[in-house]
This record gives C-alpha cells, sequence and structure tokens, in this order.
C-alpha cells in the first residue's frame, strides 16, 4: 500500500515540472473564426462605388470627346490611340483615364501631362505613356516608355508602324554600340541582329556586327559579314544613293582591308 | 456453475469493465460549424488556414494598391494570376486552402478579376480549340481573346520549430512551439514591381503532460 502511494506521489511531482511558456492563449478550442465575409462586402461596396464614379467621368470625357472631333481624331480616340492634334479631353477618352491618373502642369500655351503614379502609367493601345504635350490645347508631342528608353512621337511618322521600327532600331543600335565598348559582344550582336531584322536597309549595321565578329575572334563569319557590308553599298549605289555611300567611306575601306586579312588567314 | 458461482461478485465486475471500456472506444461523428477552434495535435489545421485566409483578403482587399490601379486606370479592376504558393515548412500543408479563399474572395468581391492559371488554361485553350472544329459557327468561343493579367499573386509558407522534453522521476513532459509564417506578394508582371505584400504569422505552444495530468 505504501508502495502504491509512493509511486502516485512521485507521478504527481512529476506532472509538476514547471512550464518554460507562461503567455496566456489568444484562441482556445471551440471559439469560432468568423469567416471574411464582411471584409469582402466592404471591399465589393467600395469597388462597386469606384468603377460607378469613374465609369461616370469616363463616359463623360468620351462623349466630349468625339462632340466634335476631326475623323482621324475620333477614329483614334475609338480606337483607343493617343495621336498628334488631340487635345486634353481626347487624350484622356483614348487612354480610357481620368484627370486623376496624371500629373499636369501648365506654362503659358504648354500642358505637359505625365504619369501621376509611375507604377501605374496610363496607357493607349500601343504602349505604356511616359509624357503627353500639347501645345495651344494640341497634343504636340508624346512618349511611351519602352524597353530600351522613352520612344518620342513629333511627326505623324513616327507614330506609324515603319516610324516607330525605326525609332527601335535607333535604340537598339545604341545600345549595341555600348555593349561593343564594354566588351560585351555577345549582347552587343544580339541587339545588331535585331536593328537587322527591323531595319534591313542599313549597311551599317552589317558593318558593325562584322567588326563585333571580327574582334571577337570570329573570322569565317566577319568575313562573310564585311562581304555582305559592300554587296549592300553596291545595291546602294546601284540605287543612285552615292552620298550615303560616300559618308560609310572610312568603313567601306576598313571593311575591304579586313576582308584582304582575314582571306588571307584562312589560306 | 459452482466454480463461476464462486466467482460471482469478480465476474459481474469484470464483465462491467469490460463493457464500458467498449462502450468508450465507439466511434461518434458529428457536423460541426466549420469555424469552430478545433485543434487536436497541434499541427497546422483548417484553423490556421482560415485564420491566413481572413489575414491575407483584408490587407489585399482593403489595401491601397487597389486603389492606386484604379486611378491610374479609370476605374477599372486589376487582372490578377493566381501563381505559385510554396510549403518551405517542415509540415505537409494544403497551402490550396487559404489560396483558394483569398481566390474567391478576389472574385466575389468584384475589386479583382482573376483570370485562369496554369494547368486550367491549357484545359480550356483545348475545349475552345475543340470547338473551333466542332461547333456551330455562331456558338464558337472566339480565339485571342484571353484577358492578360496585370499582376500575379505568389507567397510561400514557412515554419520553425522549437521543442523540449524535460523528464523528472522518469516521466517526460513534452513542449513545443510552432511558429508559421505566410507571405503573399502581388508582383507587376511587366516591371516586376511588388504592388502589396501581405503576411500572417501563427504561433503555438503545444504542451504533453506526463500522466494525463
Amino acid at each position: 500500500m505504501n508502495r502504491m502511494a509512493m509511486l502516485a506521489a512521485l507521478a504527481l511531482l512529476a506532472g509538476c515540472v514547471p512550464k518554460k511558456v507562461n503567455e496566456q492563449p489568444i484562441m482556445e478550442n471551440d471559439q469560432v473564426v468568423p469567416d471574411a465575409s464582411a471584409t469582402v462586402a466592404a471591399a465589393s461596396a467600395e469597388a462597386e462605388r469606384r468603377r460607378a464614379e469613374a465609369g461616370a467621368s469616363r463616359d463623360a470625357l468620351r462623349a466630349e470627346a468625339l462632340a466634335s472631333c476631326a475623323p482621324a481624331i475620333c477614329d483614334a480616340v475609338v480606337r483607343g490611340e493617343v495621336a498628334l492634334g488631340m487635345n486634353e479631353v481626347q487624350v484622356l477618352a483614348a487612354t480610357g483615364s481620368t484627370e486623376d491618373a496624371w500629373s499636369i502642369r501648365r506654362s503659358g500655351a504648354s500642358l505637359v501631362m505625365v504619369p501621376m503614379d509611375p507604377r501605374v502609367v496610363p496607357e493607349d493601345v500601343v504602349g505604356n505613356l511616359a509624357m503627353v504635350q500639347l501645345t495651344d490645347d494640341r497634343v504636340s508631342r508624346y512618349g511611351y516608355a519602352e524597353a530600351q528608353g522613352v520612344r518620342l512621337v513629333n511627326e505623324p511618322f513616327d507614330a506609324t508602324a515603319e516610324g516607330r521600327a525605326q525609332a527601335v532600331a535607333d535604340q537598339l543600335m545604341r545600345e549595341g554600340d555600348e555593349l561593343a565598348a564594354r566588351g560585351e559582344f555577345d549582347a552587343a550582336l544580339n541587339r545588331y541582329d535585331r536593328v537587322s531584322i527591323l531595319n534591313p536597309s542599313d549597311p551599317m549595321v552589317d558593318f558593325k556586327i562584322a567588326r563585333v565578329l571580327d574582334t571577337a575572334l570570329r573570322p569565317y563569319e566577319a568575313l562573310i559579314q564585311y562581304q555582305l557590308f559592300l554587296h549592300r553599298l553596291e545595291i546602294e549605289k546601284i540605287e543612285a544613293r552615292g552620298e550615303a555611300a560616300a559618308q560609310l567611306a572610312e568603313a567601306i575601306a576598313l571593311a575591304q582591308q579586313r576582308i584582304v586579312i582575314l582571306e588571307r588567314q584562312a589560306r | 456453475m459452482k466454480r463461476l458461482h464462486r466467482f460471482g461478485p469478480w465476474a459481474g465486475a469484470l464483465v462491467l469493465l469490460v463493457l464500458g471500456a467498449a462502450g468508450c472506444s465507439n466511434q461518434q461523428v458529428s457536423r460541426i460549424d466549420p469555424g469552430t477552434v478545433t485543434d487536436l495535435s497541434g499541427r497546422w489545421n483548417d484553423t490556421d488556414s482560415r485564420l491566413v485566409a481572413n489575414a491575407l483578403i483584408e490587407q489585399s482587399l482593403l489595401g491601397p494598391w487597389l486603389d492606386r490601379y484604379a486611378t491610374g486606370h479609370g476605374g477599372d479592376a486589376p487582372t490578377v494570376i493566381v501563381g505559385d504558393f510554396r510549403n518551405r515548412s517542415q509540415e505537409h500543408i494544403p497551402v490550396q486552402t487559404f489560396v483558394n479563399d483569398l481566390e474567391s474572395a478576389y472574385i466575389n468581391s468584384g475589386a479583382v478579376t482573376v483570370v485562369a492559371s496554369g494547368k486550367e488554361r491549357e484545359d480550356i485553350r483545348g475545349e475552345r480549340e475543340d470547338q473551333q472544329e466542332f461547333a456551330r459557327a455562331d456558338t464558337r468561343a472566339a480565339l485571342g481573346q484571353e484577358l492578360g493579367a496585370n499582376y500575379i499573386l505568389q507567397g510561400e509558407l514557412s515554419s520553425i520549430a522549437d521543442e523540449e522534453e524535460t523528464m523528472r522521476f522518469g516521466a517526460t513532459r513534452k513542449e513545443k512551439i510552432v511558429f508559421y509564417q505566410v507571405d503573399a506578394r502581388l508582383v507587376d508582371l511587366e516591371s516586376n514591381a511588388v504592388v502589396w505584400a501581405g503576411q500572417h504569422k501563427i504561433k503555438k505552444y503545444i504542451e504533453r503532460k506526463p500522466f494525463g495530468l
């Protein structure tokens, strides 16, 4: 009997090991955790209010924008594309935005619109707009934020597919030149290759590709590119564009010289 | 019979004990409120999932990112795709429960447009392509009308555990702390900018006393 009592006492003692953590629980069994329906309902009401307000404002802007516009401008508004010659309301209608989305600064006859928040940039069908400049209440210049930097539209040609390709090609060419100067030849070749797709008629691209290949010790490919460069120039001469070719005199001389050297090395 | 009679009172007690023990092992199933806290083992359970879902829903639906997007886009709702939620804890945790709660809240609130992700998209495209060949012309779902997402929702669940056993007079007391942290992020698909980050932490203290004391 005594042994039993001793065992029981030991067990009780063992159970009385002090707790290491004495924090009070913040939630216990049988409590109920409500679901998030109240939060969802509040968010839903707020979204509805926002949509209704912005929708009404957008509809009003669109009606005003289309009320008295030239056919080309009306087409651009309907397409959702900013165009030269639009007024401020037409820009808002074309971008489907309201004044809240823009920081608008006026200075004399000039007005500049830039995105209010750089994280949420207003856009048209072409891309994200970096700025829109209006002179005498008409769009005189606007720019898109693109991968290679801001692309400006100053004249109608810039807004066409060809104009855009030309602008992107120029930006890629600059990027390729910088990469080549840093000795990153593969990356430079990547940019020049992209330029040659966008602007296949520019012989300078072939010359730059040849120079990079030559510097990167890829003689066979360089030789072909130098020859292609001269071949293109010949075609250009036939097309009576001698002036352009004359400007490339130095490049031509260098290409011819390198062809001779590379051909000798190949033998 | 005589022998049985001799153990009469003891046999009766034994039979009662066996019956009582058998009665204790009877299985009982009852439906209970899914919102009720029912912690049994201390491992991740439905209550944790619900707490995480509630916190993330509140943080994301009432966060400033929605207002910012709507302001920049004439009141439009942003389009979100639900990406990967990784379980980096030491437990097997079905993260899809709270991710689905979050997705449902987005859809039902109307504040966010959710587009189908990954495998779902492939299935839907397969069905749409099937329609182009076999469905009546005026009932075909048009191609090239998918919504591109503005943001992707990603996240991860991590856990840290700390435990100790205390021995006294041959009896062991176990104490364990488990800490769970769920992080969720909405990332701009164009710029990689994180437009919203939500977080919920759960800390549990699990105590196993010896002899049920």
